[in-house]
């Protein structure tokens, strides 16, 4: 097998059942609020239409919003709990509109039929207004199943494990057949769902035991064999990573480390260096004796709350990020002054620790292709600005509202340029296409390159050091031999190493176990 | 069989006023004899089905007094009141997702008899109406015709042996020979069983035809009261005589047609 392909299949047990219980979860509770509160409004109209607008104006949130907006409202909690919160209120609207319509649906001559016979509210309700309601009920848990289970793969950013994260990771390391895997499953799965509930009602319309019995076994073992790996240790447990053709495994020391049977969780965002970082801190630490989690794929602000809260226990982060954006420090200053006062400040505040930099640094810069820069005779970025109404620059989704878009812009005269937020790993092919002029490009990333683009000067030093930096959360910090086992990371990994595992992944197509790898071998750590 | 001198149902001073004021119904006084049918009868809106509903409660009288059986209604569980009085209504009002069986059957079985009892009562039902157990029996509402429907309807009012039926213009959706044929043959049940029942219609030909006594109503009051003779003899106001006049003229018409 393709072992692009192997890797896929193996994560999928547990990204599978990540995303089946948390679908199930949150479609039953859903289920158990909707189909009661819907059951006690239908009789009243003005009760009715008030909780049908209450439950609009949620399903009106976009859901990746709904999910992030989870994780502040629940203290910072990130995983399943703000996932499953969210998808659940997702869950209620149609099937709670669609109970409502259902039960004021049935012919009135029907209802007034089974008052005069004599039966009870409680009879008329089940004997009566739900059999004849079922069919539209059922076509609102319906709609609710399938947009649950297309909704939970947003969960993957808040750090829920989901069929998610093989989209959300196949879109930053360009690696497309990750993304349909997990577009395939996802699909599958929910047409799988919708089609065992429509049996489920057709049996209960036409009092089929026998279509009943077997619909739902089918259901059970659908759930059971897609939840089993969440309960039950395999016996093949997930296999060693993947090696390309030609490569030799990599294992380091012995067997008996100092980290034995210490379970540490391992935070990473969404782009290739993350993913590529996160392999490798993995790797050390398991050769530690450590047992790895990993929490992939996690929002910037999101990955440093769950830092904070003990969430996660190891992070790399970057220097010019905390400043900006969690410091809320606005003014660059020198590159060592920021390393230092931020590790002061992180300790004081959180009591995180700033184990050492990496040795390399990632920082925001305007990249151009060198012929157009040519063109506009642009070497530093003041050179640009008589050209600023002509230019659209492209950059990530949050550049353009942090402080160094807006103090360049300021610094610079960019203010009539035009902006284009994109995903950042979309940006490189964009301005090698002409699409857009100038991009904020990552100094690591190994397209610039390839591609040919030029980094344009920065002489006003606006732009802010981006010092790759290992964070250790209050209670790692305090764990023996975490630290520890980390130091060797520290001042190991250069500019070029960098960029050239970047390039792996982003142009050679490499998974990102394998770039960690290489990288591991490059820094002599590895065999 | 109760003592025919005491009524079973007596209403007295009988009026219903809705929230707003609108006075629906007002001092209406009616007694019906065990085995009576009476028909309630006057225009659209004149009060006479708000009459009916309110002798089972689905509609609560508010101000005057109904006695069925000796008690005051007031007194009694709408539900277990509703279980001894049979109710037919206009379209059949069939449960569309039960099969005939499970119609006919839905009163005994809330009743708690056993299934052995039950499924008696259905072909004994059945055979009242004059509908074929194996043929009908499982077939679900929309898979009969109109006069076949509202017969289920019968039957199902009369499961559960009610000594009271109440009938909201149960032959008015039929066409004129399935209504022709329904009519007689729940005059024939009714002697047969001997039950009593109060019958709301529009059409002063079917009260005519059926009932052993007539009320008419208007703007919320009873007018005129009487067996059909005595009404066709002695109308005791203008209006009477128009509801009367109808079905004479067409008589005279299909008479002179005939000549």
């Amino acid at each position: 097998m393709n072992p692009n392909l192997a890797e896929r299949f193996a994560e999928l047990p547990d990204l599978l059942s990540g995303h089946v219980l948390l679908s199930v979860a949150a479609l039953a509770v859903g289920m158990a609020i909707s189909l009661p509160l819907g059951i006690f409004a239908a009789p009243h109209r003005h009760l009715a239409n008030t909780v049908l607008n209450i439950a609009s104006v949620i399903q009106t949130i976009p859901g990746l919003a709904l999910l992030a907006l989870m994780v502040p409202l629940l203290g910072g909690t990130i995983g399943y709990a703000p996932a499953f919160m969210a998808l659940m209120l997702y869950s209620i609207l149609p099937i709670l509109r669609n109970t409502i319509v259902g039960l004021q649906g049935v012919d009135r001559g029907v209802i007034e039929a089974a008052r005069g016979l004599g039966l009870t509210d409680r009879e008329r309700l089940w004997q009566v207004e739900l059999p004849l309601a079922l069919p539209v009920i059922v076509a609102g848990l319906r709609t609710a199943t399938v947009w649950v289970v297309g909704a939970a793969t947003l969960a993957t950013p808040v750090g829920a494990p989901s069929l998610g994260n093989y989209i959300f990771a196949g879109l930053q390391t360009r690696n497309w057949l990750s993304v349909i895997f997990g577009c395939l499953f996802a699909a599958g799965l929910a047409i799988v769902l919708d089609q065992l509930i429509r049996l489920m009602e057709v049996a209960a319309r036409e009092r089929q035991k026998g279509l009943a019995i077997r619909v739902g076994g089918a259901l059970m073992i659908v759930l059971m064999a897609a939840t089993l790996p969440r309960f039950v240790e395999l016996p093949v447990n997930a296999p060693a990573p993947v090696l390309a053709e030609g490569e030799t495994p990599t294992r380091l020391r012995a067997e008996e480390g100092a980290l034995q049977g210490a379970r540490v969780r391992i935070g990473a965002k969404a782009f290739s260096e993350q993913y590529i970082l996160a392999d490798l801190i993995e790797t050390v630490l398991e050769a530690e004796g450590a047992e790895v989690e990993r929490r992939d794929n996690l929002g910037s602000t999101i990955v440093f709350d769950a830092l904070r809260t003990n969430e996660i226990d190891v992070l790399v982060d970057y220097t010019g990020t905390i400043w900006a954006t969690i410091m809320n420090r606005p003014e660059p200053v020198d590159r060592y002054a920021m390393f230092a006062e931020m590790s002061g400040w992180l300790y004081e505040q959180y009591g995180i620790v700033t184990l050492g930099r990496l040795g390399f640094e990632n920082a925001y810069g305007f990249a151009m292709r060198a012929d157009r820069a040519a063109e506009l005779d642009a070497r530093a970025l003041g050179d640009l600005a008589p050209h600023a109404r002509d230019l659209q620059v492209g950059g990530d989704a949050e550049v353009f509202t942090r402080s160094e878009w807006i103090s360049t812009r300021d610094a610079y005269g960019f203010g009539a340029m035009s902006t284009r937020a994109m995903d950042a790993t979309f940006m490189y092919d964009a301005v090698r296409d002409g699409q857009v002029d100038l991009i904020t490009a990552y100094t690591t990333d190994g397209r610039i390159a390839a591609y040919d683009l030029v980094v344009l000067n920065d002489p006003l030093g606006v732009l802010p050091p981006y010092d790759a930096v290992i964070l250790l959360s209050p209670e790692a910090a305090a764990r023996a031999g975490l630290a520890d086992a980390l130091a060797p990371l520290v001042g190991a990994i250069d500019s070029t190493d960098m960029r050239e595992a970047n390039r792996l992944v982003d142009l050679e197509r490499q998974t990102p176990s394998q770039a960690a790898g290489w990288l591991l071998n490059e820094i002599g750590l590895g065999e | 069989m109760a003592d025919p001198a005491t009524p079973i149902l007596e209403l007295r001073s009988v009026a219903k006023t809705y929230a707003g004021g609108v006075e629906a119904v007002r001092g209406v006084d009616l007694s019906l004899a065990p085995g009576e049918l009476l028909a309630l009868t006057g225009e659209s809106g004149c009060g006479k089905t708000t009459v009916l509903k309110m002798i089972n409660r689905l509609e609560q009288a508010s101000g005057g007094s109904i006695v069925f059986e000796g008690r005051d209604i007031a007194g009694i569980d709408p539900v277990h009141l509703r279980r001894q009085i049979g109710w037919v209504m206009q379209g059949d009002g069939l449960f569309p997702h039960f099969t005939v069986r499970e119609n006919i059957a839905i009163l005994p079985k809330l009743l708690g008899w056993e299934p052995a009892r039950c499924e008696l009562r259905v072909r004994e039902m059945m055979k009242l109406v004059q509908l074929d157990v194996d043929e009908f029996g499982e077939r679900y509402p929309q898979a009969l015709s109109g006069g076949q429907r509202q017969r289920v309807g019968f039957a199902r009012a009369l499961a559960g042996n009610p000594g009271l039926v109440l009938m909201d213009e149960a032959f008015s959706a039929l066409d004129p020979i399935t209504r022709d044929t329904l009519q007689q043959d729940f005059k024939r049940l009714q002697t047969e069983l001997g039950f009593s029942a109060v019958m709301v219609t529009h059409d002063m030909a079917e009260a005519l035809i059926m009932a052993d006594r007539i009320a008419v109503m208007r703007d919320g009051e009873i007018i005129q009261q009487g067996t059909p003779r005595e009404l066709l003899r002695a109308p005791s106001e203008a209006y009477v005589s128009q509801l009367l006049d109808t079905p004479r003229r067409q008589i005279r018409a299909i008479a002179e047609l005939d000549a």
